[in-house]
């Protein structure tokens, strides 16, 4: 049956619960002999968990365990013995036999796969015929047993609380099994990678050429420290150099300076630099702003100096900086009590003296997580670089010449035609580790710093 | 002293036209960057056409009038020759260049034509088709030289006009610039959405309200808040390699799908929907719960009945907020595969799929000239639908804004 049409039954099926069971239980006359413990509705929401959510449940196990049960009638069949015995061939024939079984509009390339493919249709319609009806009967005997269930004294609000307690457990663990499922993931594949490539080839390193790796020191042109410093010089130099000047400003002019309706519209529109697309950033460094810094340049004398600058890249990603440098520097300006500024003021200072000496120095704090929050986001930001930077690693302090970095790194990596096993698609993940790593640790250190400072307030 | 109060209110003056100037700046840089992206698309809406005269009496082309009217018009018309017609038809008008100056897909428009007037197959006509990219982009006088006096000759004869181009809505990816569309990636992108949303939304606004109203404080739930916390600040490409560890190589969805693509970005937007949610909950009064708690409701009650609509509409902006964020978001679908060519809109969660940003990225890396106007024009697009999003949730916070 067509999943789709099974979930769709299995929830009318469960709207008919609540329906017949709210009715049931609104005939059970109230006030007459005792008062209902639950209300008829309570009585509804019962039957109606009981009748959908083991059906559902159970349609969510089977289909992940269905394809391997497909796959194994298929391997039983004595045409599967004409497969290959082991490896990439014999899998890419079960999965063009079964795409051609779901869709016979596509030709098979492979005669063997065209043979299957029947074969793999009928196992396929087989296992979702049971698994339909055996979804089905679930519902039917949840619903049943529930419905039987109903009594005047029954305590269904209990349950249905209970379930829906469940329930709102569940989704707040959804946070954590995606914390774990990150780490688990980058820290397997990572782990693979550093049983292949010693670790302090790959930290320490200096040259970084993923498309030439020999098999017998496949570390000697994995070494990230390029890519290190790329991603360093780029989103925490030269993106700040743009983004902390102008955010700060910005802050500072928009919460002491600007007529209330100004900061009313200015405010919005800067946000709005944050909300453009990373992509069409990188389209515009790539398009407009790399070749004229690449003109600016040669005007300059730099001869060798290429279309794919770090400057380019990181004067982009710190006009896309720039609103969270400000609302950050906002907040913590707007923290500094009232009455710190009023006594300067006070004693004669003018406005931009009680900024510099009293504002910015009870808002350095904040001002500084926010900085530090703003580094992180741009040494993860990738759409910018991999449009704007270049693949060559090099380590280099002249902004004018090319740098790259560690996401555009990992893009480069993983969009290529390799297998999943080999030391160049594995450095992706170990690439990926180090940047949480330092965007996590980043993260913490800024939070703590903000706590400490609000204490100093409150 | 008057010297030095005056040195110090320009000082003060100095400061206030740097705080100004940055502020200027920074909308400047916005504005310069839509004004090139709009002068750049504009011509990526409009296309050059091409009058080609067509001699349907002489083709040759063997149909019936009746076949033309049946539902295997395009199949007949096909083997009947109809491209080879329309290419001689090109340079019997415009000389042995001709086929260059109308575009690859010229022949379908022609057929078109045929379909919509079967009468013309006795007459000669001039049906209007698209120009290729070279004669497009030479209209607007950035082409070869050669290119150039084509359009000069072309002009001359006044065969060449510009009109609004609906394929560019309504086509797919292709290879030749004059023939690509959004709608294959816009279809991809909306499915993809589809799917952050079914899932991204209830969990979300869930454990938003497990967290903020029933979670006891324990180790337990600030382990939670952590890695909620934590989750908003991961680096958008760390989403996409969880993606591709997870759902592609250990679950075995398919690549490119925008199942695949809508749990990726659900994860990646679930924690800003939280922080929005719990922000919301937190400021219905506390006197509304203790009113309904006083008249015998159960905290389930108290949550459902009353808490959760109270916060709806905060819960609501922070959900659209976190769907423009996914809306633009690129990186993490690069990594799970959603970077091929697809010339065909997705039919459904499981199709091979891309999503308009990746469809920009693809686009901009092609070299071929009339692909810089495509791509301006589909981040005009890109850009409309996230500023009506962001429109929305402001418009939604001002009107349900209250105070208590």
């Amino acid at each position: 049956m067509n999943p789709y049409a099974l979930l769709f039954i299995i929830v009318g099926l469960g709207l008919i619960g609540w329906l017949m069971a709210r009715a049931r239980a609104s005939r059970f006359s109230p006030g007459k002999a005792r008062r209902l413990h639950s209300l008829p509705s309570q009585h509804g929401w019962y039957v109606a968990a009981w009748t959908a959510l083991p059906a559902l449940l159970f349609v969510a196990i089977w289909s992940s365990v269905s394809p391997g049960l497909i796959a194994d009638q298929v391997l039983q069949h004595p045409l599967a013995a004409q497969l290959p015995a082991f490896g990439f061939e014999r899998a890419s024939i079960l999965d063009e036999a079964r795409r051609v079984a779901a869709n016979p509009e596509y030709g098979a390339f492979n005669p063997l796969a065209e043979t299957l493919a029947p074969i793999y249709g009928a196992a396929a319609a087989r296992y979702a015929w049971i698994g339909s009806a055996l979804a089905l009967l679930l519902a039917f005997a949840g619903g049943a047993f529930a419905f039987l269930r109903i009594r005047p004294d029954f305590r269904a609000r209990t349950q249905v609380e209970r379930t829906v307690m469940l329930i709102l457990l569940v989704a707040s663990l959804i946070a954590i099994l995606t914390t774990l499922g990150i780490f688990a993931s980058l820290l397997f594949e990572s782990a693979r990678f550093f049983g292949q490539v010693p670790i302090s080839d790959f930290l320490f390193g200096t040259n970084w050429n993923p498309q030439v790796i020999s098999a017998s020191d496949p570390g000697a042109t994995l070494g990230a420290v390029p890519l290190f410093w790329g991603t360093f010089f780029i989103g925490a130099v030269i993106a700040m150099i743009v983004a902390i000047p102008f955010g700060l400003m910005s802050a500072i002019y928009l919460t002491q300076y600007a007529r209330p309706v100004v900061r009313r519209w200015m405010k919005p529109i800067l946000e709005i630099l944050a909300g453009v697309p990373t992509v069409v950033y990188g389209y515009f460094a790539a398009l407009t702003v790399a070749p004229a810094i690449r003109d600016l340049a040669v005007s300059l004398g730099f001869t060798y100096a290429s279309s794919e600058s770090a400057l380019a890249a990181g004067l982009v990603m710190g006009v896309m900086i720039i609103p969270f440098v400000s609302s950050m520097a906002d907040d913590s300006i707007a923290a500094v009590p009232t009455a710190m500024r009023d006594g300067s003021l006070a004693m004669g200072a003018t406005t931009s003296e009680t900024i510099k000496k009293v504002l910015l120095p009870a808002a350095l704090p904040g001002v500084v997580a926010g900085i530090l929050l703003a580094v992180s986001r741009a040494i993860g930001e990738t759409m910018i670089v991999v449009m704007a930077a270049s693949g060559a690693a090099t380590i280099t302090l002249n902004p004018f010449e090319s740098a790259t970095t560690v996401t555009k790194q990992i893009v480069d990596l993983l969009t290529g035609e390799t297998a999943f096993d080999s030391p160049k698609t594995l450095a992706a993940f170990a690439l990926g580790l180090t940047l949480f790593v330092i965007t996590f640790l980043l993260n913490i250190v800024a939070l703590s710093v903000v706590k400490r400072y609000r204490e100093a307030y409150d | 002293m008057q010297t030095r109060i005056q040195r110090r209110y320009a000082a003060e003056r100095r400061f206030r036209w740097l705080g100004l100037s940055a502020v200027v700046v920074s909308a400047g840089f916005l504005v310069f960057l839509l004004i090139t992206m709009a002068s750049n698309g504009a011509a990526g809406f409009l296309r050059s056409n091409v009058a080609l005269p067509v001699d349907f009496a002489n083709a040759g082309l063997e149909v019936t009038p009746a076949q033309l009217n049946s539902a295997g018009a395009d199949l007949a018309l096909a083997s009947a020759g109809i491209e080879d017609a329309t290419a001689n038809a090109a340079t019997a008008a415009y000389g042995p260049a001709g086929i260059d100056y109308i575009a690859e897909t010229a022949w379908l428009h022609v057929r078109d034509a045929l379909k919509d007037d079967p009468s013309l197959l006795g007459k000669r006509a001039v049906v209007e088709v698209p120009a290729s990219a070279m004669i497009d982009v030479a209209s607007r006088g950035q082409g070869e030289p050669e290119a150039e006096a084509a359009v000069a000759r072309l002009q001359a004869a006044g065969a060449l006009s510009r009109g609004f181009n609906s394929a560019f809505l309504t086509g797919a990816d292709a290879t030749d610039p004059s023939a690509v569309g959004i709608w294959g990636a816009l279809k991809g992108s909306l499915l993809t959405m589809l799917i952050t949303l079914i899932l991204a939304f209830p969990i979300g606004t869930l454990s938003a309200l497990y967290l903020e109203e029933y979670a006891p404080k324990n180790r337990f739930t600030d382990l939670i808040e952590v890695s909620i916390n934590n989750l908003a600040a991961v680096p958008s490409i760390i989403f996409g390699l969880l993606g591709l560890a997870v759902f592609l190589n250990f679950m075995q969805l398919p690549r490119s799908a925008p199942i695949v693509g809508g749990l990726t970005l659900a994860l990646m937007i679930m924690p800003v929907i939280v922080i929005a949610g719990r922000n919301a909950i937190k400021s219905v009064p506390p006197s509304i719960r203790d009113a309904a708690l006083g008249i015998g409701a159960s905290r389930v009650q108290v949550v459902f009945h009353h808490v959760l609509p109270l916060a709806l509409p905060g819960i609501l902006t922070g959900t659209i907020i976190g769907m423009a964020r996914a809306l633009g978001e690129t990186a993490p679908l690069l990594m799970i595969g959603m970077r091929a060519f697809i010339a065909t809109p997705p039919e459904g969660i499981n199709d091979p799929a891309t999503v308009l940003p990746v469809q920009i990225f693809l686009w901009s890396d092609q070299v071929s000239q009339g692909f810089v106007e495509k791509t301006s024009a589909a981040i005009i697009v890109l850009l409309v639908f996230l500023l009506a999003m962001n429109a929305l949730a402001i418009y939604l916070r001002n009107r349900f804004e209250t105070r208590w």
